[in-house]
């Protein structure tokens, strides 16, 4: 008698046993429902919008009393590489740290081209003033402002190329070399 | 191994990467070459500037590359490298330390070493030995050539001294005065008045002389005396000097190799622009450790001389700037 009282209670110990491990295995199985989830699909977008609506902040580069001097600028972010790298080099020549130094001043940015092997093309325009008239210093630090500000921020930015009105040019205002590639300058940078 | 240490060059770098990366060791990303007529160029490139040591061993037949502080890394295989003054490049562990010896010809001639910046470079020059010697003797004056830039429609900047061509020929031609004293100085300049020329025509206005040194001369809105220097990219195809002979390397090239060739001269005289310059910022600054800026100038990569280019300040002007210039070139002459 004793022993089939055990024998009853190992039976339903071992029976609730499975029953609650089948329970749990179901519940963690995948569901086999197929059907669109809406709500999930279209806060996803919503969530991508507003990591695009938020500025990105980058480093600028800019020429001060003879050296490069770093500062920080917000741009809104786009959705590739060259486009965020083009809006980073308006945001330079925006900058009112920037825009009224030599060079700078005198001219505008066209276009920015990015190539697969890391290579942008700066492709820039005279302003108002046909001329660009600047020092030899004045000049370097131009440009190694805009390649640094790029190569400072996008690593997928390998070296720059600079042109002018979409074609090669000798210099930008008679003294630096524009048929090279550049890359970054940190030691000109205070 | 018994080597004795028959040159040591160590550079202590000031560069802003180079003070924090010296614990860092150096670490080499790529190893190039190219064999010129009268050279060997060797070029570590390196991801931060610090310190090395080389050293050549007593019986010269072997260079030895490695960092004063921390590893030396290499993170590229070795290139086969062998002609007339290389016999090849091997990675070695001396010491428990790693290096990378440079194995010599008996034809190989002085060593010379420098730093390149824009992926930061060491660069080492092996001449041959039997390079013939360069071709000053007393009797036989060194032609400097002064460039006073700008000219005609190009006025160049406006200072409140006024425009930059006028300023740059005043200054060049009270140059001229002081170093014609020297019997041993020919002095030319590529315009005595206000005339327009090309980039290319100073160039070669420089190489038909047989500038031994080209001084560009420009102005500056700021204070002071700056010295650049070309930055070279160490690209193989440059040329040393003229051909024996005697022509000079014209811009408006005659030939498809003279093509190739413009444009590329002055990659042979790095080490002496370098020397000039260094002569010439020093001589500006009073201070010891003063060196020429490096900057990549359209002008300078086309002359066949030890070549700078000087930017004089709105406070400098007359014969105190004249004079100082003229006395760092005299220098550089007697001394090199």
């Amino acid at each position: 008698m004793q022993s089939d009282r055990l024998l009853l209670g190992v039976v339903i110990i071992l029976t609730t046993l499975v029953a609650s491990g089948g329970i749990m295995l179901w519940m963690r199985m995948p569901s086999t429902d197929t059907a669109p989830q809406p709500a999930r699909e279209e806060q996803q977008p919503a969530h991508q919008q507003s990591l695009l609506d938020e500025p990105l902040l980058i480093t600028l580069y800019y020429p001060h009393e003879g050296m490069l001097a770093e500062g920080s600028a917000t741009v809104q972010r786009q959705p590739d590489t060259q486009s965020l790298a083009r809006a980073s080099l308006a945001a330079l020549f925006a900058d009112q740290r920037a825009a009224p130094e030599p060079v700078l001043r005198d001219i505008r940015l066209r276009e920015l081209y990015l190539d697969n092997s890391g290579t942008a093309y700066i492709d820039l325009m005279p302003g108002a003033q046909k001329d660009v008239r600047a020092s030899a210093r004045e000049e370097q630090l131009a440009i190694y402002a805009m390649v640094n500000t790029l190569l400072q921020n996008f690593e997928e930015i390998k070296q720059v190329v600079l042109l002018l009105d979409g074609r090669e040019a000798q210099t930008l205002a008679g003294h630096m070399d524009l048929s090279r590639t550049f890359t970054k300058r940190m030691d000109l940078v205070k | 191994m018994r080597t004795h240490l028959a040159l040591i060059v160590l550079a202590a770098l000031s560069l802003p990467a180079g003070a924090g990366a010296a614990d860092k060791g150096l670490t080499v990303n790529s190893v190039r070459h190219a064999s010129y007529a009268a050279f060997t160029r060797i070029v570590f490139e390196v991801e931060a500037a610090a310190p090395y040591v080389l050293i050549r061993s007593s019986d010269g037949r072997s260079l030895t590359v490695s960092s004063y502080t921390g590893p030396f890394v290499l993170k590229t295989p070795l290139p086969q490298v062998r002609d007339s003054v290389v016999l090849g490049l091997e990675s070695r562990a001396e010491a428990r330390r790693s290096v990378v010896v440079i194995l010599l010809d008996g034809a190989a001639g002085e060593v010379k070493d420098f730093v390149l910046r824009g992926p930061d470079r060491i660069v080492i020059d092996i001449a041959k030995g039997t390079a013939p010697a360069p071709a000053t003797t007393l009797d036989k004056p060194t032609v400097i050539v002064l460039d006073p830039g700008h000219g005609g429609k190009d006025t160049g900047i406006v200072t409140p001294r006024g425009q930059e061509k006028t300023l740059t020929l005043d200054l060049a031609l009270a140059i001229r005065n002081l170093l014609q004293k020297d019997p041993h100085l020919k002095v030319v300049l590529t315009r005595d008045r206000d005339k327009a020329l090309t980039l290319d025509e100073r160039a070669a206005a420089s190489n038909a002389a047989g500038a031994r040194l080209f001084v560009s001369i420009h102005s500056a809105t700021d204070a002071g005396l700056r010295v650049f220097i070309q930055d070279l990219l160490d690209e193989p195809g440059a040329q040393p000097t003229r051909p024996a002979s005697g022509d000079f390397l014209g811009y408006e090239a005659g030939s498809e190799q003279q093509e190739l060739l413009w444009g590329k001269q002055q990659a042979a005289h790095a080490r002496e622009s370098g020397a000039l310059g260094r002569k010439l910022a020093r001589q500006f600054s009073g201070q010891d450790g003063a060196e020429p800026v490096q900057a990549p100038l359209a002008l300078l990569k086309a002359v066949d001389a030890a070549a700078v280019m000087i930017e004089a300040g709105v406070d400098k002007d007359g014969e105190p700037a004249a004079g100082a210039i003229a006395l760092g070139i005299e220098r550089y002459v007697k001394e090199n």
